[in-house]
């Protein structure tokens, strides 16, 4: 009796926590705990220094990811990120030091090459109704064999010295691209948060059905989510060579293993329907902190991806976790 | 434009591949009634209704709004003529509250070029509609997820109203209720209706229908057999026509639909 009792209130306890805050702050708590660790491992690791590095190593990740969680959110998947950047950093690195166009109009280019990319996405995944996981891992390929193409396999170096303000250049002391990631989160969080277009991919994450019979264009909202993804990560990849100073066309696969990742922990649920641009942040510092701490602990980078696919398991686990406990709240309240 | 009828859906075909899911149905819908319709499984119903509400294309036949002849294509264009429908499945949005999920499609905007959210009135907006439908719903804040079937169904409810719907198209917003749960949402139907609705009801709770309803639209293997005045028939007349057809002897006249079940 006592025991049914207090398990009871256990339950009723557990249903009054609000779930998506739980998650929310189960990433930000997890990033803390590991930051501590890691700074008893290693005295390099709570240092000025490698922190600002861990950051600034990371802002093309974040902005990958930004772009990723339009997706995502909408109840989506594009695993071709990767080799989008693949394709617009080689283009765009041709541009400048072989056909030696002024660098803004590289970028131009580049960017309305990766935005094209996004759309082309978009209107497969619309249009042959297939699972956008596949479909997309099919244009991957296909960018793939395009980026190899054009590149020949070589390499381009010796960037002009503007494009090298996107990785070097500071305003006020800060790093530009710290500034640009900032501008972007801020910019997609009120997007998310406070805009007409923001709050109708949340109901196109969450219920695609009900959101057509609302009366909301679902077929124009995917189309423009895969193609906003493919304008970031066309930015994001101009970031990425400019940091590196070279690029070929192995530049840019596996950074979307790392962007989802970094958006399932972050709290982008892989079903749709809930993220905030905060925790996705969180996120992708979460698995970059991992990454430093192991580099200066010595365990090298093959364990890291051990770990990375380990957390990727825990977090779609944890999601699922989460999607059923709501639920059983459901069920308890009928 | 007078007329008797708010709706009037003339000479209605639908197909589905090889399935004929309706043929050749009339119906007219009065001025502030609530009409029930009712049949089989697969007699046609949803369709018929997913039709008039945007979901479905018709192959052949014409709608009239208000005597008017009205080309509905799609939800939006349903929407924009008056017409509601609240689905079996309640098209809610589990991620979203209440107020959200009322203003899903038709969200309250501010600014300039109308692309911001204004959460303040649409909240604000939300509880007064609550208020005002007089139903157990405790805040506009309140999760989805985590309410009852009963509720569900007001919130869908209250979505329809927001808008000055005309008319109101139920499928079956009882199938899933307790019996408390099911006859407070008949007393609101009821209400809806004085508030100047005209609803459709599909149901295969009979019962229901002859509690709320005016009429009776009966269907069977996609064909329309009768409109029926509830106050004039029983319980029984109403299930021998959906299972027997218009003709109540069950002549093969009437079996020629049979197969088109789907």
């Amino acid at each position: 009796m006592d025991q049914n009792h207090l398990s009871l209130a256990v339950k009723e306890k557990i249903s009054k926590i609000d779930l998506s805050n739980l998650k929310k702050y189960t990433v930000i708590f997890i990033l803390f705990v590991l930051m501590a660790l890691f700074s008893l491992m290693s005295p390099y690791f709570l240092t000025w220094r490698n922190l600002t590095n861990i950051i600034t190593q990371n802002t093309y990740f974040i902005i990958v990811a930004i772009g990723l969680s339009f997706v995502m959110i909408g109840g989506g998947i594009d695993l071709s990120v990767g080799y989008q950047m693949s394709l617009v950093g080689v283009v765009t690195a041709m541009l400048m030091t072989v056909y030696h166009l002024p660098v803004w109009l590289a970028i131009l280019i580049g960017i309305l090459l990766g935005t094209t990319l996004g759309l082309i996405n978009g209107l497969i995944v619309t249009s042959i109704k297939i699972f956008p996981l596949i479909a997309t891992l099919a244009t991957a390929t296909v960018f793939q064999g395009i980026s190899y193409m054009i590149s020949k396999a070589n390499t381009f170096r010796s960037y002009p010295e503007e494009f090298l303000f996107l990785s070097k250049g500071k305003i006020l002391g800060i790093p530009f691209d710290i500034i640009l990631a900032l501008l972007i989160a801020i910019l997609v969080s009120i997007i998310y948060t406070e805009t007409v277009f923001g709050f109708r991919l949340l109901a196109l994450g969450g219920n695609e059905e009900a959101s057509r019979l609302s009366g909301i264009d679902t077929r124009r909202m995917k189309i423009a989510i895969y193609t906003i993804c493919g304008f970031f990560t066309a930015i994001a990849t101009m970031v990425m060579i400019s940091k590196a100073n070279t690029t070929n066309s192995s530049f840019g696969p596996g950074t979307e293993f790392i962007a989802l990742t970094a958006a399932i922990v972050g709290g982008i649920s892989f079903m749709g329907g809930e993220g905030s641009i905060q925790s996705l942040i969180a996120g992708v510092l979460l698995l970059a902190v991992l990454g430093n701490g192991m580099q200066l602990a010595g365990w090298g980078t093959y364990a890291q991806f051990i770990v990375r696919g380990m957390i990727l398991l825990g977090a779609v686990a944890f999601d699922e976790f989460q999607r059923n406990a709501k639920k059983m709240i459901r069920v308890k309240n009928r | 434009m007078n007329t008797e009828y708010v709706v009037e859906m003339r000479g209605i075909c639908k197909r589905f591949g090889g399935i004929h899911a309706l043929k050749d149905v009339d119906l007219g819908l009065r001025r502030g009634e609530i009409m029930g319709i009712v049949g089989d499984n697969g007699a046609g119903k949803s369709t018929l209704m997913k039709i008039l509400s945007g979901a479905y294309l018709a192959d052949e036949g014409e709608i009239y709004i208000d005597g008017q002849k009205a080309h509905i294509q799609n939800p939006q264009d349903a929407f924009s003529l008056g017409i509601s429908m609240i689905y079996q499945d309640l098209a809610l949005f589990n991620n979203f509250d209440v107020a959200k999920n009322i203003f899903v499609g038709r969200e309250l905007v501010r600014g300039p070029l109308g692309i911001f959210l204004n959460k303040k009135s649409m909240y604000k907006k939300a509880e007064d509609l609550v208020r005002e439908m007089r139903v157990d719903i405790k805040s506009p804040r309140m999760s989805v997820a985590s309410m009852s079937g009963g509720q569900r169904q007001m919130v869908a409810c209250a979505r329809a109203i927001a808008f000055q719907s005309k008319i109101l198209i139920m499928d079956e917003p009882t199938a899933a209720l307790g019996v408390s749960e099911a006859s407070k949402l008949l007393g609101l139907i009821r209400n809806l209706k004085n508030m100047g609705l005209s609803i459709m009801l599909i149901t295969q709770r009979i019962p229901d229908i002859l509690a709320i309803a005016d009429r009776v639209f009966v269907l069977k293997g996609g064909q329309r057999q009768d409109i029926l005045e509830v106050n004039k028939v029983t319980l029984d007349d109403v299930v021998t026509m959906i299972v027997k057809g218009k003709d109540r002897n069950g002549n093969q006249t009437l079996e020629i639909g049979y197969k088109s079940y789907g």
